[in-house]
């Protein structure tokens, strides 16, 4: 797969999960217990044998940047192996901050150029699946393609995706993105395949154009044009556009049977000293139906829960239907339930966290926050003996002093 | 040696040497496979964890690491000494394997011949003084103590002493101490001892004389360094006995083996890893590296047991130390007992005292550890505390019943027709 050099937009910056990507890009949020969502991308694309990669990130890239290191956690260190961040730079004119997916590309026309790949395969980093690439990659060969768009059938239509109607022998006859009537079951999974001469003659058009999405402004076009075809990819593919959706992605991990074991998901062994200075889950308490990670100490009960590293559940705590990030501790005789909470947080003794005002939307993202779940930002401390109601999001920089928050709620 | 004026390239002031070659027989089946050094501990530690992780949080930088009996799954795990920061222009892992091609090369012939062999490794660095440690031992010990100890003491050696129950005197070298500490009398594994201070194999010797005594015991066919070395020393009158207070365990037998792992469950044993600031290998293949973390499921029920990753917990898990990859079926009972990587253990099974090695498959409804307390006829001294263990890549077929101190044999497979019930003390 020499001839093939990888793409992968990992910049995105999302407002729909609120203080989850305060302080991160979405792909660098953590998921399933350990991984951080480019982990998968980035699993897929070793997996597949493709080994030279440019990430482009822009919001907040220090996570990222450090999760992904030299690269040696996906075997992207060597003679002609690596991976690179690439982030917006000043030039002598044009370049600015990225302005669109296709212009993070577009700015880096030169870094693909020094490949001299044939194909360039365009991945978002945003998305949770296993695949092998390079079924696709011959199927964009054996027709001749000029780009080629892999798409995953969701029975559940709605507006957030892209959506493609392939016609017989995999030509893509029409692409819509967003539409609010989509034309059929078949979504965009963000992944495309370009040969590389069609992709950069494709990239200096739009530059002069105002917009420059992929999904927006370069797939509608290029259908009539050129020979773009519609690739279909059955399997798990999960995504976290939405806070409900991020929360619901990680439960498949526990109620679906998702069998991240044979995925072979490989992450940065080393960040946080996830792994290695820290001991076995130790556990003492009620666990059930539940993920527990490494240097968790529970003495507590545990249900339909999934938790990060280090997390500590206290005597006669009691987490239910809950994903907590690393190195939060949750005291003594505390109740939470639906809550996600972000790393090193300290949740007080005798807290009742969730479990009332699920019927109260959140008032200040209502249309984000309506299902009962309640967000914690990174480093929240919540007094003993306090009261959360559900729906209430509070930032990391929040100072929690009310005894009682109301559900619906926005700390900052 | 060097002589005046010669250049070194790496000056240091003390170097390492860590003898990790022990075979531990004594506990049989466990290294019949690998190195006692590299034997799983703690879930996913290996022994040589505790003194590689010693030796880097004491700020020692060089080590030399003799290895000779099944180096392969040691060498992997060391990982050119990243895992314990000790890699680097200036810091430094290195394996010593037996050599050909000088006068004085061989096949290691003792602990002492081992090193005696490797004075040119030493000689690179221009070291004051050389620690030499064991890597068969848990216990976590401030090398800098004992550096301060034997500077205060004009010691030429200092021989690290723990006090041990005096019925296991027998299994140890025994050393008499003044009021100054100065060793006055040593015993190699006495019958019985009015002192009871072991040694611990841990010595930290000035370099001048470690090199000239081994250069004397080499001529008189000595190779060791309780039997041959510290003798020899103490005609020099100052080697002198630290004696360390801490938590330290030999390990060398099954049972010693099995309660230290069962001290990781109790708070009050004084084995607290953590605290201690372990670290271990992430490298070697299988270990931690590609595993998701481990799912408990819904009808199971966890007590105070350590899980690491990957498993899939479905039974019960009592008192247990749980490795990478374990998949504990519907029904089934673990308890008080150890299992080794990606060991299946099948629905409504128990397990009982019991250790098994990596990549068992237990069948469904099978019984290993439990029955009458007989010794194992063929290993009397190996296993009479009601242990059983199980042989790596083992293969026990559902509903066979396996008793007390019983011995599986590596990759054997027991099918229902001819191993039904294996009594207790039974060797298989």
């Amino acid at each position: 797969m020499s001839s093939v050099l990888a793409m992968v937009l990992a910049g995105g910056r999302v407002d729909e999960l609120l203080c989850l990507t305060e302080h991160r890009p979405k792909s660098a949020l953590p998921v399933f217990a350990t991984y951080r969502i480019i982990d998968f991308v980035l699993s897929n694309l070793m997996h597949s044998g493709i080994n030279n990669v440019g990430v482009l990130s822009q919001y907040r890239p220090y996570a990222l940047v450090r999760h992904i290191g030299t690269g040696e956690h996906w075997d992207f260190v060597g003679r002609s192996r690596n991976i690179r961040m690439l982030p917006p730079y000043r030039g002598f004119k044009a370049s600015d901050w990225y302005k669109g997916t296709a212009d993070a590309v577009y700015q880096n026309i030169s870094y693909i150029e020094g490949f001299k790949p044939q194909y360039v395969l365009i991945a978002s980093a945003d998305h949770i699946y296993r695949m092998d690439y390079r079924p696709f990659i011959k199927f964009h060969i054996e027709n001749n393609a000029d780009a080629t768009i892999s798409f995953t059938r969701r029975k559940s239509r709605s507006s957030r995706f892209g959506y493609g109607v392939i016609g017989r022998g995999g030509r893509l006859r029409n692409y819509q993105e967003k539409p609010s009537k989509p034309p059929s079951d078949w979504v965009s999974m963000t992944l495309y395949l370009f040969n590389c001469d069609f992709l950069i003659d494709v990239l200096n058009r739009n530059a002069k154009e105002e917009s420059h999405e992929f999904g927006r402004d370069i797939i509608p076009n290029i259908i009539s044009t050129a020979r773009v075809f519609g690739y279909k990819h059955e399997g798990y593919w999960a995504y976290a556009r939405t806070v409900d959706s991020y929360y619901n992605t990680n439960m498949d991990m526990i109620n679906s049977g998702t069998t991240l074991k044979d995925w072979q998901i490989r992450t940065n062994l080393l960040e946080r000293s996830a792994r290695a200075d820290r001991l076995p889950a130790y556990i003492n308490g009620d666990v059930v139906n539940s993920v527990v990670s490494e240097g968790c100490i529970v003495e507590g009960k545990v249900r339909n829960s999934i938790l990060s590293p280090g997390v500590i559940v206290q005597d006669n705590a009691e987490v239910v239907d809950s994903i907590i990030f690393h190195d939060t501790v949750i005291g003594k005789n505390t109740m939470m339930q639906k809550v996600i909470c972000d790393k090193d947080s300290r949740i007080g003794e005798g807290c009742s966290i969730g479990g009332f005002g699920k019927q109260t939307v959140s008032r200040e993202f209502g249309d984000l926050l309506h299902s009962g779940i309640i967000l914690f930002g990174r480093n929240t401390v919540v007094p003993d003996k306090t009261r959360i109601g559900a729906n209430t999001t509070v930032y990391s920089s929040a100072r929690i002093s009310a005894r009682c928050v109301d559900p619906g709620s926005t700390l900052r | 040696m060097r002589g005046p004026g010669e250049y070194v390239a790496m000056k240091k002031g003390l170097i390492a040497m860590l003898l990790a070659g022990g075979m531990g027989s004594r506990l049989n089946i466990l290294v019949s496979k690998r190195a006692k050094p590299a034997l799983p501990f703690g879930a996913i530690y290996r022994i040589i964890d505790f003194t590689l992780s010693n030796i880097a949080n004491s700020h020692i930088d060089v080590v030399g690491v003799l290895t000779q009996y099944k180096p392969l799954s040691l060498m992997e795990h060391l990982d050119g000494g990243t895992p314990w920061d000790l890699f680097g222009r200036t810091r430094l892992v290195e394996i010593l394997p037996p050599k050909t091609g000088e006068a004085s090369s061989d096949w290691y012939k003792g602990t002492s011949d081992a090193i005696y062999q490797n004075i040119g490794f030493i000689s690179d660095f221009a070291p004051e003084m050389v620690l030499v440690v064991s890597g068969d031992h848990i216990y976590s010990m401030d090398y800098n103590d004992l550096i301060a100890f034997h500077r205060d003491q004009k010691a030429l050696a200092t021989v690290c002493l723990v006090r041990v129950p005096s019925r296991d005197v027998q299994h140890f070298g025994i050393a008499e101490t003044d009021d100054m500490g100065r060793i006055v009398s040593w015993v190699e594994k006495p019958r019985s001892s009015k002192s009871n201070l072991a040694s611990m194999g841990v010595y930290l010797f000035n370099r001048d004389v470690l090199v000239k005594t081994l250069s004397g015991a080499a001529r008189r066919r000595g190779t060791d360094f309780a039997r041959d070395i510290i003798p020899a020393m103490m005609k020099q009158k100052r080697v002198f006995g630290y004696i360390f207070n801490g938590y330290w365990r030999d390990v060398g037998t099954i049972h010693s083996y099995w309660q230290a792992n069962m001290d990781m469950l109790q708070s009050s044993s004084g084995l607290d890893v953590k605290e201690w600031g372990i670290k271990t290998s992430l490298a070697a293949k299988g270990e931690i590296g590609d595993r998701p973390s481990t799912y408990i499921g819904r009808t199971s029920l966890v007590k105070n047991s350590l899980i690491a990753r990957g498993c899939v917990i479905e039974g019960e898990v009592r008192n247990s130390v749980i490795s990478p990859g374990v998949m504990v079926g519907k029904g089934a009972k673990i308890i008080d007992s150890i299992i080794f990587h990606d060991t299946v253990i099948g629905a409504r099974s128990l397990v009982q005292r019991s250790i098994i090695d990596k990549q068992v498959s237990v069948g469904s409804s099978v019984c290993i550890g439990s029955g009458e307390a007989i010794p194992n006829k063929k290993f009397l001294k190996h296993l009479s505390t009601g242990i059983s263990i199980v042989g790596k890549g083992a293969h026990i077929a559902s509903d066979i019943s396996i008793g007390t101190n019983c011995i599986i044999m590596p990759d054997r497979q027991l099918n229902t027709a001819r191993h039904k019930e294996v009594s207790s003390g039974s060797t298989v």
